[in-house]
């Protein structure tokens, strides 16, 4: 007996999670190597510390464009209300899996809307300061030193979140990443993470 | 006696951050001392830069000055720059040598993230290797002086290399040879900071009270160093009072990639012991 999926993520929002999650594991590597000599050897997938320092800025764009999708797709649902305020404040029975003493969350619980917002903050931050460095022959010395500053401060909150990311996505929560690819989930999974978006969907 | 190129640091790596010892300890150090007082603006030099470096002439127009180029190049390394600056009732002319100072502290080495990308040697040359550069252009931020310049269509940096394959050989640079004034001299660092001394001692005398030597603190002091008539107006010249080899911007960026690697090794931890600890929250399918 199969019980019915719940459908969690459209084909848009999953392809936009890819492109902005592929394209950001890619800058990361290419990145690491310019900000650190003993990974410069990264360069090496994108075809060498040459081709890495064009590829880089393009793979950055398309990482833009796809921020900005996942931004007017998903913002609807990101703004914090009082129950998520109330989650927050139990967020250690989150972390030690107490799910009882956890408020019910709705679509996403308030530490999805809170990444949310960051990494969209970080986004901007990756775009303005990658711009300057792309284009680093019409900006001043002192703008491109702060951009390089601006642009590692993005990468250091960036990399932790992707740790955070995918470890909750993957081994933390089981059935989780499968929203992000076949789109579905189950209904246990929904009842036990987000309640109140399983409600929603079993009323209907 | 030629002398033997020995590396004392290279970018993007561990020399770059602490340089290494010559292996024949005590070799040449040398430094080129231009004297603006002494040059009467022929641009021999410049002449002698490109033929010398086989570095492409480039169209030049007439915007009013004596200057040949508008500003340096990828092509053109050296460039005579043409000031006329007011001095109270009196009119300066100054005609000043801008060229790569070779910096002891080279900020555009530190700034560099191509291993091997530029190399300075213990004699104090500094010099880009263009198999290596990736055309970030970082170096041009890091360089105080505003030196290097990038080539778009060869996608690499380049600037004054003093004549590194003369220097090599015992000779010294183009630019030196060709000097009619010896407005340019080339010698021992030590040596050239003794003849610095005399010659602001001599303009000293003749009026000159704030004739000083630029060889900026900043940067560790340069491979190029000149002789400035007014000392106390170092932007006439357009050189900067306090050039620095690791800017602020620059200096919060190696703080914080030092801390990252650990930040981002501490995550990876974090993740590893959270689960560990709770391990993976498995939705009851049959609940």
């Amino acid at each position: 007996m199969s019980t019915p999926l719940l459908r969690r993520f459209s084909f848009l929002e999953r392809i936009t999670h890819w492109v902005v999650g592929v394209t950001f594991v890619v800058l990361l590597l290419s990145g690491l190597a310019f900000a650190y000599p003993s990974l410069f050897w990264l360069t090496t997938f994108l075809g060498g510390g040459a081709a890495a320092r064009v590829l880089h800025p393009q793979i950055g764009a398309l990482f833009g464009v796809g921020i900005v999708v996942m931004f007017v797709l998903w913002i609807r649902d990101m703004f914090l209300d009082a129950r998520d305020r109330e989650w927050l404040g139990a967020i250690r029975h989150y972390v030690a899996h107490d799910s009882e003493k956890v408020p019910p969350a709705g679509k996403y619980n308030a530490g999805q809307k809170l990444f949310f917002w960051v990494q969209s903050l970080l986004g901007i931050v990756f775009v303005a300061s990658g711009l300057v460095l792309w284009f680093p022959e019409y900006f001043s010395a002192g703008l491109l030193n702060t951009a390089r500053l601006l642009h590692y401060a993005a990468t250091l909150g960036g990399g932790l979140f992707l740790i955070v990311h995918v470890y909750l996505g993957t081994v933390a929560y089981p059935g989780t990443a499968r929203g992000m690819i076949d789109g579905k989930v189950t209904p246990a999974w929904a009842r036990l993470h987000h309640p109140r978006w399983s409600g929603d969907r079993v009323d209907h | 006696m030629p002398d033997t190129l020995s590396i004392k640091r290279v970018s993007a790596s561990s020399s770059a951050l602490i340089p290494l010892e010559s292996l024949r300890s005590g070799g040449p150090v040398y430094s080129k001392l231009v004297d603006i007082s002494k040059c009467i603006g022929c641009k021999g030099c410049e002449v002698a830069c490109k033929e010398w470096n086989d570095l492409k002439v480039e169209q030049t127009t007439n915007f009013g000055s004596f200057q040949s180029h508008k500003d340096l190049t990828p092509n053109t390394w050296l460039l005579m720059r043409f000031n006329e600056v007011e001095d109270g009732d009196d009119l300066n002319w100054i005609i000043k040598k801008d060229a790569c100072l070779h910096c002891e502290e080279p900020g555009c080495l530190f700034a560099c993230p191509a291993p091997g990308a530029i190399v300075q040697y213990q004699n104090g040359i500094v010099d880009f290797n263009q198999d290596n550069c990736i055309g970030c252009q970082y170096c041009v931020s890091g360089c105080p002086f505003d030196i290097p310049r990038f080539d778009k269509e060869t996608k690499t940096v380049a600037k004054c290399n003093m004549c590194i394959d003369r220097v090599e050989s015992g000779l010294e640079p183009a630019c030196v040879k060709t000097c009619p004034t010896n407005a340019i001299e080339w010698g021992i660092k030590e040596d050239m900071l003794a003849q610095a001394d005399k010659k602001v001692e001599r303009l000293k005398q003749r009026g000159y009270e704030h004739a000083a030597l630029y060889n900026p603190g900043g940067v560790g002091g340069t491979h190029m160093m000149y002789v400035v008539p007014h000392g106390d107006r170092l932007e006439d010249y357009e050189l900067p009072a306090h050039p620095t080899a690791s800017p602020g911007q620059l200096r919060g960026l190696n703080f914080l990639q030092r801390i990252g690697s650990y930040l981002f090794g501490f995550g990876i931890i974090s993740a590893l012991v959270h689960f560990l600890a709770v391990g993976p929250e498995i939705p009851d399918e049959n609940g």
